[in-house]
């Protein structure tokens, strides 16, 4: 990487008049093998390297980007991008960052066995294996389809305030979507892992164990489960759908680009609002942080794309809106300083708010004890369908993996409850909070052009109380 | 020089031993106004190349990117796939990729030089988006982007072809409050084909009408779908007739060709050669020429979308959807009926309107069960009229069923490209019965 290029950019866009400049110079490889069926459709490897930088000039902003990584071409599309931004005049939206302090720093992400070092051979093994694992259960499988990829990337920040940051992060994921057909009904499951880590993280989850455990569970649905009975029940919910719910309707409505309207054409906005801050949304156990801090998470990072420092945010503190996640932009509009939340998916893009870690922080009940005490409930472990309003109120999750709690056990299987609920109950009907906190990957989606952002939702499983189920 | 390196790689490739290879060659440059509160926010400008490379040896197949044009770099690409191929496993349902040469079909209306100039008036007229949305609106955000690129194609077998294109998007939602608001977008290739005024107002009039008292309501009720939220439906129905779906079991479609699915009156084509069709282009991935391909036709699956080599293994010829592993649609067309939007709202005694949706999402993509959720104006009609707003709905359905419901398909036909519909759909004002609304807790 030529991090003299960056620096080229951000001093260039200063000579044509830029108040500020901040250039992310980015060079990423990449790996993924697709098994759909038992049969390797494709190994792919990618080597991408670019530049993206956002200025500001006459109060206007503006992003460049480009991968013809030459300083006469990089002279040419800044100077085209300047005029443009420019031209706004009138229209265009004076735009000011909150004063934050510029980091030197270089951060890596430690792989026990590096990436670079494995074959496609070791990749399609652990496919191979996950399929023999599949056919062990017995289960019929009839349609599996599954994508192993990895990722090193390596991004240097500079700005023209001073910031100076390297970062090297390596990244393993994967995804199954998996169909069984048993008792003649057919189910569907797909879910992610992923991890800032090595390729010893894979090894670690297991994938041929959580596969087979994934079709074991759905032929005990399939071939034992009873119509869901219907009304207002205590339910409670397994960590992935607690997972989904903190994310869906407590992160992104949390984000302050939203909240300020400025992803009202795209992802949407908001139902918190400035004048949220303070005020309960809640029941007094739901404590919902964010944080990138955490070493091997999918969504790790130490320094943000604008050069802040990470740290944990607490969202919901006791029930209590207690902070949204910032950028310097929204950040300077509320008076406040970033708490380092903005990201892009890559040099093409620029970076806006994204979530990182968000899950809700466990408490002291084990999952068992949740369900003392309920005569007649649903647990919802995990689910399949799952779809949110763009103000984030109006959610729905329909469950995949369910049982009828009865006296407090889990007694038989349940298709397909669903929960249609409102934020505005949803947080305070949450009763109790259990200890078995679980942290799950997701590919998050945001900003146009489309940014698929890593991410890790998660919590503890959770139990409402006055919702009905349909 | 970009273009010789992708000649070079090709060679190269073949020289080494690889059965097939398939090099594509793009290079394009882009600008996006981004506009927020009726304000312009952010100016975005792009200039990226890109070469693609597939290649196949003994059944095995992989794929790669390059992005540094030199031949130390393409030297550098063959031989670590070339290396890493011979370990790999077997494809065994590959067969092959398209034979050329082939005579490529002129589409009309796929470039525009005018468009490469009007990055200043790009400004220009998202004031003019802006302000005719705001006469009915409070606020108005959104995005107007343009872009042209090139592309080249080059396989071992036989085919080199190019192509040219131009294109803008132009984006907008309109808001009388903040649970007000109204849609629009529009598309084109060519720039004085942009009608983004009338999207503009269209938006700005759905959000006015938003402002009347709102409720929620759950049933069944005979719904009309403004094309923006009936082509999110027809997308994902589209979608599930791509072969590589199919077997992923991401489709309601399997083992049903030549049986009658849906009502007569659906007719769903995929078509890469409309004229000034957002999606529309000479030749898919592997430079087979793209067609018109009836997917249901009086409500019968007639086709699956494939490539070359699953066309082979159905034998069957392939549809020009290829993309560089799984099938991909090109545009996709509901074919329009004869009503007017007048007797389509005369004909409806309970029911909705629905402007717009987003978030759709399967419970399970083989029996259709999926829900998705109204954004924007949503309205209660009673006896043809609209009494009042929508709000807190949901569409909870099967796709199938939708398909066998619709009742009504307006006259005319709109394309459709927005961020939730990502493949350009041509449909028309859409009728369906007895569609199954829920509500939350």
């Amino acid at each position: 990487m030529d991090k003299d290029l960056a620096n080229f950019s951000t001093n260039y866009a200063q000579k044509l008049g830029a108040s500020y400049a901040e250039a992310r110079l980015e060079e990423s490889t990449g790996n993924s093998t697709v098994i759909k069926n038992g049969i390797i459709q494709a190994t792919g490897f990618d080597k991408a390297e670019g530049l993206g930088m956002r200025f500001i000039i006459n109060k206007k902003m503006g992003f460049v980007s480009t991968n013809k990584l030459t300083k006469e071409k990089i002279k040419q599309v800044i100077e085209k991008a300047i005029k443009i931004t420019k031209a706004t005049g009138k229209v265009g939206e004076n735009i000011e960052l909150s004063d934050e302090k510029a980091h030197q720093a270089e951060y890596t992400v430690k792989q026990k066995i590096k990436l670079a070092d494995l074959s496609g051979e070791d990749r399609i093994k652990v496919l191979m294996d996950a399929e023999k694992a599949i056919a062990t259960t017995k289960v019929n499988v009839p349609s599996r389809y599954i994508v192993l990829s990895d990722e090193e990337v390596t991004e240097y920040l500079t700005t023209t305030e001073g910031t100076k940051i390297t970062a090297h992060i390596p990244r393993v994921h994967f995804y199954y979507f998996l169909s069984m057909l048993e008792n003649q009904k057919l189910s569907q499951r797909y879910w992610v892992y992923g991890a800032a880590s090595g390729w010893e993280q894979i090894q670690k989850w297991n994938i041929p164990k959580i596969l087979s455990e994934e079709a074991t569970t759905m032929k005990e649905v399939l071939t034992k489960g009873k119509k869901t009975p219907l009304g207002k029940m205590p339910i409670v919910c397994g960590p992935q759908v607690t997972g989904i719910m903190v994310h869906e309707s407590c992160g992104h409505p949390f984000e302050a680009d939203r909240i300020l309207g400025r992803e009202a054409a795209q992802a949407g906005e908001s139902y918190i609002s400035r004048d949220s801050l303070g005020k309960k949304i809640g029941s007094a156990v739901v404590n919902i942080v964010d944080d990138p801090t955490i070493p091997g998470t999918f969504g790790y990072y130490l320094y943000d794309n604008e050069g802040v420092k990470a740290r944990r945010k607490y969202l919901l503190k006791k029930g209590k809106v207690t902070e949204f996640l910032h950028n310097r932009e929204t950040a300077k509009q509320m008076g406040i300083k970033s708490n380092g939340s903005s990201r892009a998916s890559d040099y093409e893009k620029e970076a806006i708010i994204r979530m990182s870690n968000t899950f809700m922080l466990p408490g002291k009940q084990s999952e068992e004890e949740l369900f003392e005490g309920i005569k007649k409930g649903i647990y919802m472990k995990n689910f399949m369908e799952w779809n949110i309003d763009d103000k984030r109120l109006n959610q729905k999750y329909t469950g995949a993996a369910a049982w009828l709690i009865e006296n407090g056990e889990l007694t038989t299987p349940v298709i397909n409850p669903v929960l249609e609920v409102s934020s505005l109950k949803l947080y305070p009907s949450i009763e109790a909070v259990g200890n078995n906190l679980e942290l799950h990957a997701g590919d998050c989606g945001k900003g146009e052009p489309m940014q698929g952002i890593p991410v890790l939702l998660g919590g503890p499983s959770i139990k409402l109380q006055g919702l009905r189920i349909k | 020089m970009h273009e010789e390196i992708a000649h070079y790689l090709s060679e190269k490739l073949q020289k080494k031993g690889a059965d097939d290879v398939i090099v594509q060659f793009g290079e394009g440059e882009s600008s996006l106004i981004k506009f927020v509160n009726s304000k312009i926010s952010t100016t975005k400008t792009w200039s990226n190349a890109n070469l693609g490379v597939f290649i196949a040896k003994d059944k095995k197949i992989m794929v790669s990117s390059l992005k540094e044009f030199n031949q130390k770099a393409a030297d550098e690409l063959a031989n670590k796939m070339m290396q890493n191929i011979r370990k790999l496993q077997p494809n065994k349902e590959y067969r092959g990729i398209a034979k050329g040469p082939y005579k490529y079909k002129d589409i009309s209306q796929l470039y525009d030089k005018k468009i490469e100039d009007m990055d200043e008036e790009m400004i220009d007229i998202t004031k003019q988006g802006i302000e005719a949305a705001g006469k009915t609106a409070k606020r108005v955000s959104g995005v107007f982007e343009k872009s042209k690129s090139e592309v080249l194609i080059l396989s071992s077998n036989n085919i080199h072809a190019r192509e040219k294109g131009s294109s803008l998007y132009f984006s907008l939602r309109a808001l009388a409050n903040k649970n007000a608001s109204g849609y629009g977008s529009c598309v084109s290739r060519m720039k004085d084909k942009l009608n983004f005024i009338d999207i503009a107002e269209h938006a700005g009039a759905i959000a006015k009408q938003a402002l009347l008292p709102r409720k929620s309501i759950a049933g069944k009720f005979d719904v009309l779908f403004e094309p923006y939220a009936f082509a999110a439906m027809v997308e994902r129905f589209a979608d599930s007739a791509s072969i590589f779906n199919v077997e992923s079991g991401l489709s309601c479609l399997e083992k049903k060709q030549g049986k009658k699915i849906g009502n007569s009156k659906v007719s769903i084509y995929d078509d890469g050669t409309i004229p000034n069709g957002f999606a529309s282009a000479l030749f898919d991935d592997e430079g087979t020429p793209t067609q018109r391909t009836a997917i249901l036709e009086k409500g019968v699956l007639k086709n699956y979308l494939h490539n070359t080599s699953s066309a082979k293994r159905y034998k069957t010829k392939s549809t020009g959807n290829a993309g560089l592993i799984s099938q991909k649609m090109n545009n996709i067309i509901l074919e329009k009926g004869n009503a007017s939007k007048e007797e389509m709202f005369k004909s409806i005694k309970k029911g909705i309107y629905i402007s717009n949706v987003w978030y759709t999402r399967f419970q399970n993509y083989q029996t259709g069960d999926f829900s998705t959720i109204p954004r924007d104006g949503a309205f209660y009609i009673e006896n043809g009229k609209i009494k009042y707003a929508l709000k807190d709905i949901r569409i909870s359905e099967n796709i199938l069923n939708l398909m066998q419901n619709v009742a009504m398909l307006g006259k005319e036909t709109h394309q459709v490209k927005t961020w939730e519909v990502e493949t350009p759909t041509f449909l028309p004002y859409t009728l369906v019965k007895n569609v199954n609304i829920t509500k939350p807790n």
